[in-house]
């Protein structure tokens, strides 16, 4: 009977799949070890199973209304077994759903329906099964219709809770008819001034400025002073009103005889719709541009061009600390908990002291903790061993500096090696900087010098001069004024260094103003290369923070400039220095990117408080550093991320450390410090001065020259600024890992010594996972490499296994 | 010399590119500029490189040959060998390129090639330039042509590398400035170039590590997946970083184990073949051009490699040291020519020889923008070392064009018959070049990506134009 009808087949094979999964899942569990909640994993699986009862029991109402005249219709064995499957399942649904409601950070409204709508569910789907229970073998046929209620009631819950369910899951608008998905709130002007028939010139500006930011941010990249693609420029009020090539483009007071507003409606493929580049407007923007045409397209001339970006405030700002509840006592706590309140985020717990040590030891000096630093760490007592840890790790000056040197290296576009060199038309910086950053210079100093530097310290302003003539925005001093933008202010002044700007309120004159302080003459402006005749004053991109002597050597103009740059009224330089510091340590600034500091970041107080602190501290980056490891924050389980999209997206939302991929540098060095040495002492670039040399235990990643190892891992060409690297893998650093010369001889030349000094299989198993992850293998680990290897295992067996090992995510990651 | 494996390995990330999540840059670049492969002539393209400065009317350009004799006025000079007759009348060649003259019947010689003015000559600037279509240095690592096309068709067959690289070592003087190019730059790493700087030892690179068993990689490869299995996956859940370590180790794996690998090994050439092409390193490279192109390779480039004053890069002895330069090109790349066209394959391969600008005896630069000279020459040459074309000249050079919808038999542009022997119809500068190119793969003139939030073209401004005149039938454009 069971075999016989195709749908009992498919209702048992569903049973099946569901209980293997779960076992197998529930193996795999039992093998993780300590660190790991249980509770959260199985809690997730929610959302997995929850479409089982779902499916099962809509499929029972459904075979069961076509049974509505003959109970024992030929669907009966379908629907008993989908009634039972789906009972079960809803149950389990219910439990997994409460656990994960308790380990998630959710609540609210929408949980709350949710989750008592899954109850109900829950108890009908028991009830159902037991009714049928009583009329099919208890021969109670009159409880056919109670049965059929309760069933009927089930799907109706499971249909309910499942909506709140999705809401919870993608977000509330998920169900919704709408087909505007990308709906933003309608324009203040709108919703305040739709029906008013004339405007006074108070809205008049005010609307104008809508209208113009909206042609700045999605027109100006065809449409302006750059580029006047159909000879039309959106940029200024004469060129609005007297259209392009094909005429007018705005009929006052009838958008629907305006070109501009046909155009920007048109659907998305059709080959006249504006814009054609990047996003199209929305139903907001276009309802805005119609609304503004129809009141006449008013352009009041008094209105002054608005700031049409956003440009973040100069002057610092300390706001006041929340007082501090409960275990959080480090100022970045409180500020975090404030967050977290406003944006319903539950604290995590902290991380055990291996995940601590790793990720502190990797941050800190770039380094892995060795087996016996863990177990001493473990067996310290003191409360406080982690915040002596964080003292200790960063009091151990040349490991910290060979740690952070490729930080610098990486932003201030210093290498051992380049195009530049050859013709002498670059400087290397790197004794300076190692220096600086071993005596933990103050940040104020660092960047004076850097700005106004002397001999050792030239190279970062002094850019990258190729033989023969360059383009005028890529001139040395021009250069100096992108990478001084870019690095030191986050700001992106590459494109105003040719034209000005569409992409801010920076114009050309104001990159060429900037410029001429590193310059001893003033430089002609040139747009788009194209030399004007004209040149610019020489002052900084902000006049209120100071004047610069126009008159004066190229030296005592920088000199100038350093001062004013880093005096604490510029709240700018030191929120860009904080925040990368911090994206360093957390992996995701508080403002992404680093490089434009008037983003909006995920906390304003955060990197105002953090920004002010830092300089009442005396700008000290090891301080910074400190704070921020010590904070509860920092020690609390990190975020995985499903794609690196949702990092970067404007809706970002904090919730603590992102797992990282270790650097080249720290790769290497690891592998380095594990197995054997990837770089010898002569590789060094860098070896320190005749009176200060220095010796590392092993030639560390970041004083070696660039090679194809490393560049396959992610270090970059530092023929441009580079402020972040990519953490996802790619097949080229796969081949280079699975294939290359570089590890494959230092792997093999390792197990050769592994082999004389730790001779059989299980302590090498043993020691190379405590050295590499930091604990020992669990059981399956421990069996898995014991199969693939002899108890005395030859040197190839042993190469290949610390492959597998080092190859694995656990290694690579920071988490 | 050193062969590094390990170059040509790694770029074929953008073998599997397509399979693959790709890199975290690419993904967040949206391209803008519609393909229309439908009207595109050609799938693939075989640049080859003359690197170094190869002299117009030393070669596909000749004007009045004078032979060298003691006494000699160097203003006289302006050609050291005799023209040759090839496939089209009226149309010579310098002596020592019958082979190609051979088959120009088949392709288009334009001679009108105007370098770019970077001022005091740098090759490896210039050659950044014909490459990128970009004068360095810009603010952002601009992509290679290679890689544009790479990112914008991926690979034709999944398991070749859309770009492959062959020829040139990092390890010579400007080797920097070298890497400077030779990058995808904000593209992503994948879409770069697989090097390949030895041809001989190509196969070693799609191979597992050497002395390294097909057996023992197959089992190490199985304890990798067993311990990825039993480690503490829930600790590590769902993360992107997590899954493209697993996923591009996979890659790597499968990318090992393929067997178009085959076609990197010259030694399955039969063996009258592979003397033909045998020349030395770049006419081995014709050849394994050739291989690539049969089993799918969508952009090569074969170089005669630069090396700072050595090949094409004459500071003296230029006349004697042209003879063997064209005895290492004339047979390989004429034979490419005929084998492509023999397998049908030269309809839809776009062949291109080029260089980064030309030579003269006396001028340098260009003759309304003359720059600094890097070399002596004599008023009255006595020695020999001194007849040859030793300063570099932008203002007219040679290029030649097969296949991929060119046309057949042509000859474009003109340079004129005395010194300065320059440009006189028909001006062809780099962003058209790079632009006719797009035309033919079916690639929108104005494909972009936004990078640091502003749009940055194939060729600058998106503005280089097509050049109809080289091509075959005017497709209607594809803006």
């Amino acid at each position: 009977m069971l075999f016989k009808c195709p749908k009992y087949i498919f209702g048992y094979a569903l049973f099946v799949f569901f209980f293997t999964t779960n076992q197998a899942l529930a193996q795999e569990i039992a093998q993780v070890e300590g660190g790991f909640d249980f509770l959260q994993f199985i809690g997730r699986f929610h959302i997995v199973i929850v479409h089982f009862p779902i499916a099962i029991l809509l499929l029972a109402s459904l075979l069961e209304i076509l049974s509505f005249k003959n109970f024992n219709s030929k669907y009966r064995p379908a629907i008993n077994i989908s009634v039972i499957i789906g009972g079960i399942s809803a149950i389990f649904s219910a439990i997994f759903g409460y656990i994960l409601a308790q380990n998630e950070e959710v609540t609210g409204q929408t949980l709350d329906l949710h989750q008592w709508g899954g109850i109900a569910t829950a108890v009908l789907s028991t009830i159902t099964p037991f009714i049928l229970w009583l009329i099919l073998k208890k021969g109670q046929s009159t409880k056919i219709s109670l049965y059929r209620w309760s069933l009927f009631a089930a799907s109706l819950g499971v249909v309910f809770t499942g909506h709140f369910g999705g809401s919870l899951t993608h977000g509330d608008d998920y169900f919704s008819f709408s087909n505007n998905k990308e709906a933003t709130p309608k324009s203040g002007f709108l919703t305040l001034n739709a029906d008013s028939d004339s405007l006074s010139k108070e809205n008049q500006i005010k609307l104008i400025g809508e209208v113009r930011a909206i042609f700045a941010h999605n027109c100006y990249k065809c449409h302006s002073s750059n580029k006047q693609e159909g000879k039309l420029r959106l940029d200024q009020k004469e060129f609005v009103f007297s259209g392009g090539k094909h005429g007018k483009i705005i009929e006052p007071g009838n958008p629907e005889k305006s070109e501009l507003s046909r155009r920007i409606s048109l659907p998305r493929n059709h080959k006249e719709a504006m814009p054609t580049k990047g996003k199209a407007l929305n139903a907001d923007e276009i309802e805005l541009i119609n609304f503004w045409i129809k009141k006449g397209a008013p352009w009041p001339d008094g209105s002054l061009q608005p700031m049409l970006f956003k440009v973040a405030k100069m002057e610092p700002r300390k706001p006041n600390l929340p007082t501090p509840t409960g275990d959080l006592k480090n100022p970045i706590d409180l500020w975090v908990n404030e967050y977290f309140k406003q944006n319903e985020i539950d604290w995590k717990p902290k991380v055990n002291d291996r995940t601590f040590l790793r990720r502190t030891y990797l941050d800190i000096v770039g380094l892995l903790p060795t087996a016996s630093q863990i177990i001493a760490f473990a067996k310290d007592q003191n409360p406080d061993k982690r915040s002596a840890l964080i003292k200790q790790l960063l009091a151990q000056e040349e490991e910290y500096t060979q740690h952070w040197l490729t930080f610098w290296n990486d932003a201030l576009r210093n290498d051992y090696t380049g195009p530049g060199y050859i013709t002498n038309g670059r400087f290397n910086i790197t004794d300076w900087l190692y220096t600086s950053i071993k005596q933990n210079k103050p940040y104020d100093q660092f960047a004076k010098e850097l700005l106004s530097p002397k001999e050792p310290s030239k190279g970062f302003v002094e850019g990258i001069q190729w033989r023969g003539t360059i383009n005028a925005s890529q001139r040395v001093e021009m250069q100096a004024a992108q990478n001084v933008g870019q690095v030191i202010l986050g700001l992106n002044l590459k494109c105003a260094s040719c034209h000005d700007s569409f992409i801010s309120d920076w114009k050309l004159e104001d990159a060429y103003a900037f410029a001429n302080i590193f310059a001893e003459e003033r430089l002609e402006i040139n747009r788009c290369d194209k030399p004007t005749g004209k040149f610019a004053d020489t002052r900084l991109l902000w006049q209120n923070l100071g004047n610069i002597d126009s008159t004066t050597s190229k030296a005592k103009k920088m000199e100038q400039m350093a001062n004013l740059l880093v005096q604490p009224a510029n709240g700018r330089i030191y929120r860009t220095i904080v925040n990368r510091i911090w994206k360093q340590m957390m992996g995701r600034g508080i403002i992404e990117s680093p490089d434009e500091m008037d983003n909006e970041p995920w906390s304003q107080d955060l990197l105002d408080w953090l920004a002010s602190d830092f300089a009442e501290k005396k700008y000290d980056i090891k301080e910074l550093i400190y704070l921020i490891a010590s904070s509860k924050i920092y020690q609390t389980a990190s975020e995985s991320v499903k794609s690196t999209n949702l990092l970067y997206d404007n809706n970002y939302r904090f919730k603590g450390m992102t797992r990282r991929r270790l650097s080249a540098e720290q790769f290497s060095d690891a592998v380095s410090q594990i197995i054997t040495p990837i770089f010898t002492i002569k590789d060094m670039k860098y070896s320190g001065t005749k009176s200060n040399p220095i010796k590392p235990a092993f030639a560390r990643a970041s004083l070696v020259a660039n090679n194809a190892f490393l560049t396959a891992l992610g270090r970059p060409n530092r023929e441009v600024v580079s402020t972040s690297r990519d953490s996802q893998a790619s097949l080229l650093q796969a081949l280079e890992l699975t294939n290359g010369e570089r590890l494959t001889n230092v792997l093999a030349r390792g197990a050769k010594y592994w082999k004389a000094q730790f001779k059989t299989r299980d302590v090498i198993i043993r020691v190379l996972f405590s050295k590499a992850l930091g604990r020992l293998p669990n059981k399956s680990e421990m069996k898995a490499a014991q199969s693939a290897m002899d108890e005395n295992p030859s040197i190839e067996q042993i190469q290949d296994l610390f492959w597998a090992v080092l190859l694995l995510p656990e290694f690579q990651l920071i988490y | 010399m050193k062969n590094n494996r390990r170059d040509f390995l790694k770029q074929s990330a953008a073998t599997i590119a397509t399979m693959a999540v790709g890199s975290p840059i690419s993904q967040l670049l949206t391209s803008c500029g519609v393909k229309n492969t439908e009207n595109a002539t050609a799938d693939s393209v075989i640049v080859l490189f003359m690197a170094g400065g190869m002299a117009h009317t030393e070669t596909f350009d000749p004007k009045k040959y004078t032979p060298f004799s003691k006494g000699m006025k160097s203003d006289s000079v302006l050609s050291t060998f005799k023209a040759v007759p090839t496939a089209l009348d009226g149309v010579s060649f310098s002596e020592g390129l019958e082979s190609i003259g051979k088959v120009l019947n088949k392709g288009t010689v334009i001679r009108s090639y105007v370098a770019a003015d970077l001022g005091h000559i740098l090759h490896t600037r210039h050659q950044y330039n014909w490459h990128t279509c970009y004068e360095p240095p810009q603010s952002v690592v601009v992509p290679h042509l290679g890689s544009w096309i790479a990112k914008e068709l991926g690979p034709k067959n999944e398991v070749i590398p859309p770009f492959i690289n062959i020829g040139q070592r990092f390890d010579v003087g400007e080797g920097e400035e070298l890497k400077a190019f030779h990058s995808a730059g904000f593209l992503g790493s994948e879409f770069g170039p697989f090097m390949i700087p030895d041809p001989t030892k190509g196969l070693d690179s799609v191979r597992p590590p050497v002395g390294m068993s097909l057996k023992r990689f197959e089992s190490r490869n199985q304890l990798y997946e067993k311990l990825v299995n039993e480690s503490a996956m829930g600790e590590f859940g769902s993360d992107y970083q997590k899954e493209s370590l697993k996923r591009s180790m996979e890659q790597a794996y499968i990318l090992l184990n393929s067997p178009e690998a085959k076609a990197f090994d010259l030694s399955q050439e039969p063996k009258e073949k592979y003397d033909v092409y045998n020349t030395g390193k770049f006419g081995l490279g014709c050849l394994m051009a050739k291989r690539l192109v049969d089993q799918g390779a969508r952009y090569i480039t074969v170089t005669t490699e630069y090396v700072p004053f050595e090949g094409w890069d004459t500071h003296e002895n230029g006349h004697t040291r042209l003879v063997d330069m064209k005895k290492m090109i004339d047979a390989p790349i004429a034979q490419l020519i005929k084998d492509l066209d023999e397998s049908g394959r030269l309809d839809r391969t776009l062949v291109i020889v080029a260089s980064e600008f030309s030579r003269d005896m006396l001028m340098e630069g260009r003759p309304d923008l003359r720059v600094l000279d890097q070399v002596e020459q004599p008023d009255v040459i006595e020695d020999i070392k001194n007849y040859g074309m030793h300063r570099h000249f932008t203002d007219g050079c040679s290029m030649l064009m097969f296949g991929g919808g060119i046309k057949k038999g042509s000859v474009f542009g003109k340079t004129a018959d005395e010194r300065p022997c320059k440009t006189v119809e028909k001006p062809i500068k780099i962003a058209e070049v790079h632009q006719t190119i797009y035309h033919a793969l079916g690639i929108a003139p104005d494909t972009n990506y936004e990078i640091e939030k502003r749009p940055f073209y194939t060729t600058p401004d998106g503005k280089g134009k097509v050049e109809m005149d080289l091509l075959e039938k005017k497709v209607q454009g594809v803006s």
